[in-house]
C-alpha cells in the first residue's frame, strides 16, 4: 500500500470503522475480565455474623411485627438526601451513557449488517434528545468542576480529559445525527474514533469506576447495595 | 510545588516497602475514585468545618496516600508533616465515609498512618 494512500482520509474512515472497532472491543471485554479477577483477588469473602446465646444469655426471638423501614426517611439520610440535585444528573447520565447507543437505530443497523442480529431500536428523535440530555448532564458536570470549590479541590487535568472523553461520543454523534456544523464525514469518523477511545480506556483509566461501581453494588455491603454483600475489602 | 526536598532521616525504602503491601488496591482506589464529592457530607468533620474542601474523604486520602504513591515514597519530613495533619488531625478513622464506587477510604488513610508511624511523624500529644 502506498503511503499516500495510508495517510488519505478513505483509509482513516476505513480503518476507524474496520479494524479499530473489533481492537476496541476485545480490549474492553479483556480488560473488564482482568478487573474482575483483580476485584476478587483484592476482596474476600465477608464472613458471617451469627448470634449465639452465651451462658445466662437468651436469644429473643425477632418480633414478627418487626418495624418497617421509613424509606422516605432512609432516602432522605442516604447519600440521596444530601446531594438530590447531583444524584438525578448522575444517575440520568450514566444510565443513558451505557444503555442508550446499544438502542439507537444507526447503531443496530451497523449490527443487522455486520452479523444480522440487532437489539429493537428506540425512535430516532427520542435518541437526539437523550443524547442532548447526556451533553447537558456533562455540562453540569463541567460546570462543577471550574466553579464548586470542593469539587475544585481534587480536579486535576485528567478529570477535564476524561469528561471530555465521555462527552465526546455524545456531542459527535449529535452533530452528525442532525448534519450541522461539521462536514459529515469527518463528524461522523470523530464520533467512531472517541467511541472506541472510550471504549478501551474503560477498563484501565479513571473509567474503571463503571465497573467497580456495579461490581461492588452487587457484592459488598454499603449503602445502596444491591447484592447480598457476600463480599467485603 | 517543586521544591528541593530535604529527605534527612526519612527512609524511602522503608515507606516504598509498605506501600508495595498495598500496592494494587492502592493504585486501584487512586484511579477509580472519579473526583465525585459525593463523600464529602459522608464525614461529620466536613460537615462540622463549615463545609471545608479539606475535610472531604476523597481530598484526604488523595493528599496522603496519592502523595506518597506519586513519589514513590520519596518524601521528606515537610510532606510527612502535612500528611500527619490530614491523616490524624482530619480524620478520625470512623469509617463512616461513603463512596459509591465503594473505595475502601479508611482503609488507605490507615496505610498513610502507618507510613507516617514508620518514619516517626506522628502526634506525640504529651509533648506538643
Amino acid at each position: 500500500m502506498e503511503s499516500s494512500n495510508i495517510l488519505s482520509w478513505t483509509f482513516a474512515y476505513d480503518f476507524i470503522r474496520g479494524p479499530m472497532v473489533w481492537v476496541a472491543f476485545i480490549v474492553f471485554i479483556l480488560g473488564t475480565v482482568f478487573q474482575i479477577i483483580k476485584f476478587l483477588s483484592l476482596s474476600r469473602t465477608s464472613e458471617k455474623i451469627t448470634f449465639k446465646a452465651g451462658p445466662g444469655n437468651i436469644l429473643k426471638p425477632l418480633p414478627k411485627d418487626a418495624p418497617k423501614t421509613d424509606w422516605l426517611m432512609w432516602l432522605k439520610l442516604s447519600v440521596a438526601g444530601t446531594n438530590p440535585f447531583l444524584i438525578i444528573v448522575t444517575t440520568i447520565f450514566h444510565v443513558l451513557l451505557v444503555l442508550m447507543p446499544i438502542f439507537v437505530l444507526g447503531h443496530n443497523i451497523l449490527w443487522d449488517n455486520a452479523f444480522g442480529i440487532s437489539m429493537f431500536s428506540l425512535p430516532e428523535g427520542v435518541t437526539d434528545t437523550m443524547t442532548l440530555i447526556v451533553i447537558i448532564c456533562a455540562l453540569i458536570f463541567l460546570y462543577r468542576r471550574v466553579f464548586l470549590d470542593r469539587v475544585k479541590a481534587i480536579t486535576t487535568w485528567g478529570d477535564y480529559l476524561f469528561l471530555f472523553l465521555a462527552a465526546a461520543p455524545f456531542i459527535t454523534g449529535y452533530i452528525a445525527y442532525n448534519q450541522t456544523l461539521l462536514d459529515y464525514k469527518l463528524v461522523i469518523t470523530l464520533h467512531m474514533l472517541f467511541g472506541e477511545l472510550m471504549l478501551m480506556a474503560i477498563p484501565f483509566t479513571k473509567f474503571v469506576h463503571m465497573i467497580y461501581l456495579v461490581l461492588v453494588r452487587f457484592t459488598v455491603v454499603s449503602e445502596w447495595g444491591l447484592g447480598k454483600g457476600s463480599r467485603t475489602w | 510545588m517543586f521544591r528541593k526536598k530535604n529527605t534527612a532521616g526519612v527512609n524511602s525504602e522503608e515507606i516504598r516497602a509498605i506501600l508495595d503491601e498495598k500496592k494494587d488496591k492502592m493504585k486501584l482506589s487512586l484511579k477509580a475514585c472519579a473526583h465525585c464529592t459525593l463523600c464529602a457530607e459522608s464525614c461529620f468533620l466536613f460537615m462540622g468545618r463549615d463545609k471545608d474542601p479539606k475535610y472531604m474523604p476523597s481530598y484526604k486520602f488523595i493528599n496522603s496516600v496519592g502523595v506518597l504513591y506519586k513519589s514513590k515514597g520519596y518524601v521528606d519530613k515537610l510532606d510527612l508533616g502535612e500528611i500527619r495533619d490530614i491523616v490524624w488531625e482530619r480524620c478520625v478513622l470512623c469509617t463512616r465515609c461513603y463512596c459509591p464506587i465503594g473505595i475502601d477510604i479508611p482503609e488507605m488513610i490507615a496505610l498513610a498512618r502507618r507510613v507516617c508511624r514508620s518514619q516517626g511523624v506522628y502526634p506525640q500529644y504529651d509533648k506538643e
